[in-house]
């Protein structure tokens, strides 16, 4: 019950500072961009906006997210009520898939691809994963600045190999762990489970990573200065 | 309520809290005095359970502050000097949504936002709250939960007379029923009004704790100063304990010829200089 009462409140959070008014503008300017690409495109460039945007958006919002809460020391009253670390990341994973979710639901009907529920499924995993790599990134910073310069090469990681795969899906790419999830959205994949294995097991890692280092920023930043 | 026993921590190889012992009981008013880096906010997150790797004892509820789980938080509510809350978000959405982590029921919102005088600012967002309403809107977020145990940091502080005589009686009330209390200040006036004990924190040790008459009348002599007037105005002083021995005063006494009489005891601030050669910055 109380995690269901977290998470509407992570939703309210988002929609309050805007996110979910964002995502419906850029939604609009995606559908707008991918009826002006000639049907035969629209597949994989709606793939290239899925991957890049509304599956990577944890890694952009996490950030933000965690800088606000920073700076309205919200963490300092978290970290001493009885909401645990584990529900914390969970309600971020889940509202931030949520929007990451909708706005590929919407991009995949628009392309016209015919494996929405995989694309989905691997969104949700994706997302999880990019939000749980910014989190693991802005529980060590404290300015926007840091962030965005911690993050490009992170960006350049995870974006340029898969994005390169999409279009050229040479072998030596194919060893790239988020190119499952581009396998699965594009609907190129020859072994579904295995690369959903892939992806879930990349998730689970970087859990146990964001779980330590949430835990030291709440030990850090918590009741610092009581 | 709260026992802490031989408590040592350390942030490097350099002792920071050296065996420090203390008691607080149910339903007290116990406050924390020290300059800054003295070790009080150490001591509080070791108490609120966010420093674990201390050696000694700090039970806290029958807990042992090291080893609580999350339900510990149950039943303490903390107060932070600093506002702790979503700008964007209204006060009742603020408190709804710290209310909605804890287990037990929590509340009625607008009872506590009427107990600040916020009842008609529930519905505005905290990024326009003045600085003394989001002190008022933070203290009101420790009680939501009505907790057994409040870690109040400097509550007074930034606050006009008026909302400082309001958040002062808040305290004395949650007192009256049967909370316990503890105030961390700067403020020497509202230590001595507030708290039931203080105790003197410097370089990770407490340097005294009593009542703060206790430590006022124990080291301070108390004196005498009159005024009075023969042709010009006059100040006389003597030792509290020696006013018989006044032949000036006695006289002035007598003759109802004084103008005013005050006994002036030390400060508890003038008390923690003695006691710690130190200054409360």
């Amino acid at each position: 019950m109380r995690f269901i009462k977290l998470l509407l409140g992570d939703i309210r959070f988002q929609f309050k500072y805007g996110f979910y008014f964002m995502y419906v503008v850029f939604c609009v300017a995606y559908i707008w961009i991918l009826l002006f690409f000639p049907a035969a495109w629209r597949q994989k460039a709606a793939c290239m906006m899925i991957y890049s945007d509304p599956a990577a958006l944890g890694l952009f919002f996490m950030g933000a997210i965690i800088l606000l809460e920073k700076s309205e020391r919200v963490l300092n009253a978290l970290a001493v009520s009885p909401l645990t670390i584990m529900e914390y990341i969970l309600s971020k994973v889940i509202s931030l898939a949520a929007i990451s979710t909708l706005v590929s639901l919407v991009l995949a009907i628009v392309a016209g691809s015919d494996n929405i529920p995989v694309i989905l499924l691997s969104v949700v995993i994706t997302s999880g994963i990019f939000t749980l790599l910014g989190l693991i990134i802005a529980a060590k910073i404290n300015s926007l600045n840091q962030y965005l310069i911690a993050t490009v090469p992170l960006e350049i990681i995870c974006f340029v190999p898969p994005l390169i795969y999409l279009f050229y899906p040479a072998d030596i790419l194919r060893w790239h762990p988020l190119n499952s999830s581009m396998r699965l959205i594009n609907g190129s994949t020859n072994h579904t489970a295995c690369d959903m294995m892939i992806l879930i097991l990349i998730f689970l890692i970087l859990f146990l990573i964001a779980h330590r280092t949430t835990q030291k920023m709440w030990k850090t930043i918590g009741g610092v200065k009581l | 309520m709260i026992t802490v026993e031989e408590l040592s921590f350390s942030y490097t190889n350099k002792p920071f809290i050296s065996n420090m012992s203390f008691q607080v009981r149910k339903g007290e008013v116990f406050g924390f005095l020290g300059p800054s880096g003295a070790g009080k906010t150490t001591l509080q997150k070791i108490l609120t359970g966010l420093i674990t790797t201390y050696r000694g004892s700090a039970v806290l509820n029958g807990v042992e502050c090291k080893t609580h789980s999350k339900s510990f938080y149950e039943n303490i509510g903390v107060d932070f000097e600093y506002s702790t809350l979503y700008e964007k978000l209204t006060a009742y959405e603020n408190l709804q949504f710290f209310g909605s982590l804890y287990a037990k029921n929590v509340r009625n919102i607008d009872d506590l936002l009427e107990s600040v005088g916020l009842q008609n600012d529930g519905d505005k967002k905290v990024s326009e709250y003045s600085k003394g309403m989001k002190s008022r809107l933070n203290f009101i977020k420790a009680l939501l939960h009505d907790p057994a145990i409040l870690f109040l940091d400097e509550p007074t502080s930034g606050l006009d007379p008026t909302n400082s005589r309001i958040m002062k009686d808040l305290i004395l009330h949650e007192k009256k029923c049967g909370k316990t209390v503890l105030l961390t200040t700067h403020n020497m006036l509202d230590a001595a009004e507030l708290c039931d004990r203080v105790a003197f924190i410097v370089d990770g040790t407490i340097k005294a704790l009593d009542t703060p008459h206790n430590l006022i009348m124990q080291k301070g002599a108390a004196s005498v100063k009159y005024t009075y007037y023969d042709g010009t105005e006059h100040t006389g002083q003597c030792s509290l304990t020696k006013t018989a021995e006044d032949q000036l005063l006695m006289s002035l006494l007598k003759n109802n010829a004084i103008r005013s009489i005050h006994s002036s005891e030390p400060t508890l601030n003038d008390i923690f200089i003695e006691v710690t050669g130190r200054t409360l910055k």
